[in-house]
């Protein structure tokens, strides 16, 4: 009974955890899913959301105003990253792969050359600032703020993609774009904003995660890596294999950390070395051809 | 045909290995010049300690430019090259091997983590270039790990646990849980803590193993938080700190335990926020250490690099400073590059407090090649003089008092025959 005491407090970290993971995937998911492009640019895109959002508080823009505007400023970047992507379409995946290596590397540097090499802090609101007792422990408060704004995000983008008609041209574009430009669709012009959405998307998480992780150059490897691992965990393209992934992470990381610490950062990829060897699309992905 | 042009590649290869080092060579000699004496600086730029290690390349570079400004050494110029050691130890051996073989540096200098000391430190040994391990402070690296090329210029784990357990112990109580960093540095300094602890009558009720590049910190505070330690000893370093920091902070368990780091590092804490520094510390040297000189260096800091982002030096800076100005003037006083002359010149070398800027005179142990010094012990500051000044140094320990005795039993030098001869 005591050992399940104890264990109760680490699962709940894990769930708030998990949902975390599940916000810094969700943009990464968008990209693959739907224009199966792997954006490894992905993590500074989330690091270059921290930074704008760092530069409008130092303008003593408040922390709400700089959560909108942020993202709207790395969406625009990933505007222009998706306009040099459109001649690697229908090539070799190989060619989108490096592109998008190239522009994280470029991305890194600027952002080192902008703001510099060191730490930098993006101040917690004054309203989530301090820490709330739950069941006998003391959590901080912005954390609690982290997992409503993930679950919100998590919402927000199912409402848009399970009900409106920009949701299921998306949806479409990415089971057949032949027939979607038959019917007279601009796909350049929807895969522009699908871009936009899933870079805006990193940079909302590069702000949530910012006052937690800390910022600094190459913060945004620590998001990739994590992202990447969700989405082959969850199925390649599937919202709430996605979410369902980055729970699971986040309960494995969370209870190793507290049990078999030395095995926390091993635990996610020991999990998906698991779960891939008997489920080779992940958790909700679509059969294979090979399957059938 | 196919014999013709292997034998046509064959005549350039060969020419090309006679005439590119004799070009070279003439064209020193015709100049007047001497060929340049090459540094090469094994810093990270990237990984966990990307920040500290500009700060110590920065240190590095200021005494190698004074050294130019007075004409070199030995009439040579002092040129430097930087390659970003990744705080990865298989990038470390890669850089330093092609820094000795390609560039032909005279020296190596450089290293935040241990684990990349280590490894660039095995690779110097191999062909006898002197390396000076400038800011990585694992007890194995003037321990197990030492070499006859490698010298040590920080204070160790075992040091700064030497100045700070008992202390710590009187302050709040026998029941600690350490948080080790799961690589070389965070295993030894913990182990260290833990020896002193027992033999004080003090107890290790958990060890919480943190691996590198660790950024959340929520499950480790919640178990700390069910341990109810006394304190918590915490040997985690460079970025994986400054989460740990933010999220203690953010869940108000700054106070909840005695927290002790082991070693604080000034640019893992510098731009935190005041808010973010608590518990207590160790640390080799501070910029407001009211010893002569020390204005002067901060000086001549801020106008060397103006507008940086780290106002003032900190420990990093200074041990990459002072480590590298000591090498040149060993070789200015031995009158040549030679390894085994310098490594015999630097061996038990005395260094005076002043020259220094700390509050007693420093050496270098000839039997584990670490540099002996004052220790300080700093919280943060609730009275700062200036913005800048986060530290409030609560007492020193002198260099004999916080003596590494174990390092010195398990450190066991190549003799001068097994090392091989170096120069450039």
């Amino acid at each position: 009974m005591e050992f399940l005491a104890n264990l109760l407090p680490h699962l709940l970290n894990g769930v708030s955890l998990g949902l975390l993971f599940a916000l810094i995937a969700l943009g990464f998911m968008l990209i693959v899913g739907v224009m199966e492009v792997i954006n490894l640019a992905h993590g500074s895109l989330f690091a270059l959301g921290a930074y704008v959002a760092i530069t409008l508080m130092g303008w003593k823009v408040s922390y709400a105003l700089a959560f909108l505007l942020a993202p709207l400023v790395v969406g625009g970047v990933g505007m222009l990253l998706e306009l040099c992507l459109r001649r690697t379409y229908g090539k070799d995946p190989l060619y989108g792969l490096l592109l998008t290596f190239g522009a994280a590397l470029v991305l890194e540097e600027l952002i080192r050359l902008t703001w510099g090499s060191n730490e930098k802090v993006l101040p917690v609101p004054e309203a989530f600032n301090g820490a709330v007792l739950v069941g006998g422990l003391i959590y901080a408060k912005y954390r609690l703020f982290a997992c409503l704004a993930a679950i919100g995000m998590i919402v927000l983008l199912w409402l848009f993609l399970e009900k409106t008609p920009y949701g299921a041209m998306i949806k479409a574009g990415a089971h057949d774009s032949e027939m979607v430009r038959a019917l007279g669709i601009n796909l350049p012009r929807l895969r522009l904003f699908v871009f936009a959405l899933g870079t805006a998307l990193a940079a909302v998480a590069g702000i949530v995660m910012a006052p937690i992780w800390g910022v600094r150059p190459h913060v945004g490897v620590d998001a990739v890596v994590p992202a990447f691992v969700i989405i082959v965990l969850g199925g390649v393209g599937s919202f709430w294999g996605a979410v369902l992934a980055g729970l699971m992470v986040g309960i494995v990381v969370g209870l190793t950390g507290a049990y078999a610490s030395e095995w926390s950062l091993l635990s996610m990829y020991l999990l998906l070395i698991a779960l891939v060897t008997f489920r080779a699309r992940g958790l909700l992905g679509k059969k294979t051809a090979l399957e059938n | 045909m196919q014999r013709n042009r292997r034998k046509l590649l064959q005549m350039l290869a060969a020419g090309a290995a006679f005439y590119g080092p004799w070009k070279l060579n003439r064209a020193w000699a015709q100049s007047g010049q001497k060929k340049p004496l090459t540094i090469g600086l094994t810093m990270d730029a990237s990984g966990q300690f990307g920040a500290s290690g500009q700060m110590e390349r920065l240190g590095a570079m200021l005494a190698i430019r004074e050294f130019n400004e007075k004409g070199g050494v030995l009439g040579r110029p002092i040129e430097a090259i930087h390659i970003d050691t990744e705080t990865t130890p298989a990038t470390g051996s890669r850089v330093a091997e092609r820094m000795i073989n390609r560039n032909e540096v005279a020296f190596l200098i450089g290293a935040l983590s241990s684990g990349v000391a280590n490894a660039i430190g095995q690779v110097a040994q191999k062909y006898g270039c002197v390396y000076l391990n400038t800011n990585s402070s694992s007890p194995t690296e003037s321990g197990r790990d030492c070499h006859r090329v490698k010298f040590v210029w920080d204070g160790n784990g075992t040091n700064f646990a030497n100045a700070i357990v008992k202390n710590a112990m009187r302050t709040y109580g026998n029941n600690w849980v350490l948080l080790t960093n799961d690589y070389v540095w965070g295993h030894n300094t913990s182990k260290a803590t833990r020896q002193l602890l027992e033999a004080n009558g003090g107890k290790v009720i958990d060890e919480l193993m943190v691996p590198q590049n660790t950024r959340d910190f929520s499950s480790y505070l919640l178990k700390l938080q069910q341990i109810k330690p006394a304190v918590v000893a915490a040997a985690v370093g460079g970025d994986d700190q400054k989460a740990m920091r933010q999220q203690v902070v953010q869940a108000k368990l700054d106070r909840a335990f005695g927290w002790i780091n082991n070693q604080q590092d000034w640019p893992d804490v510098y731009g935190l926020g005041p808010d973010a520094i608590f518990g207590i510390f160790g640390t080799t040297w501070y910029y407001r250490l009211d010893l002569p000189g020390v204005k002067e260096f901060v000086a001549k800091y801020q106008k060397t690099y103006p507008g940086m982002a780290i106002r003032v030096p900190g420990n990093v800076y200074y041990n990459g400073y002072v480590a590298t100005r000591e090498l040149l003037r060993c070789v200015q006083e031995v009158g040549s590059t030679n390894n085994l002359a310098i490594i015999k010149k630097m061996e038990g070398r005395k260094m005076s407090a002043a020259d220094r800027m700390q509050h007693d005179d420093a050496w270098i142990n000839p039997d584990t090649h670490q540099c002996q010094q004052t220790i300080y012990m700093a919280s943060y500051n609730d009275k700062p003089a200036e913005k800048d000044d986060i530290f409030k140094i609560l007492t020193q320990a002198d260099p004999k008092s916080i003596a590494d005795a174990a390092s010195m039993q398990s450190c066991k030098l190549e003799s001068y025959a097994q090392t091989p001869s170096y120069e450039q």
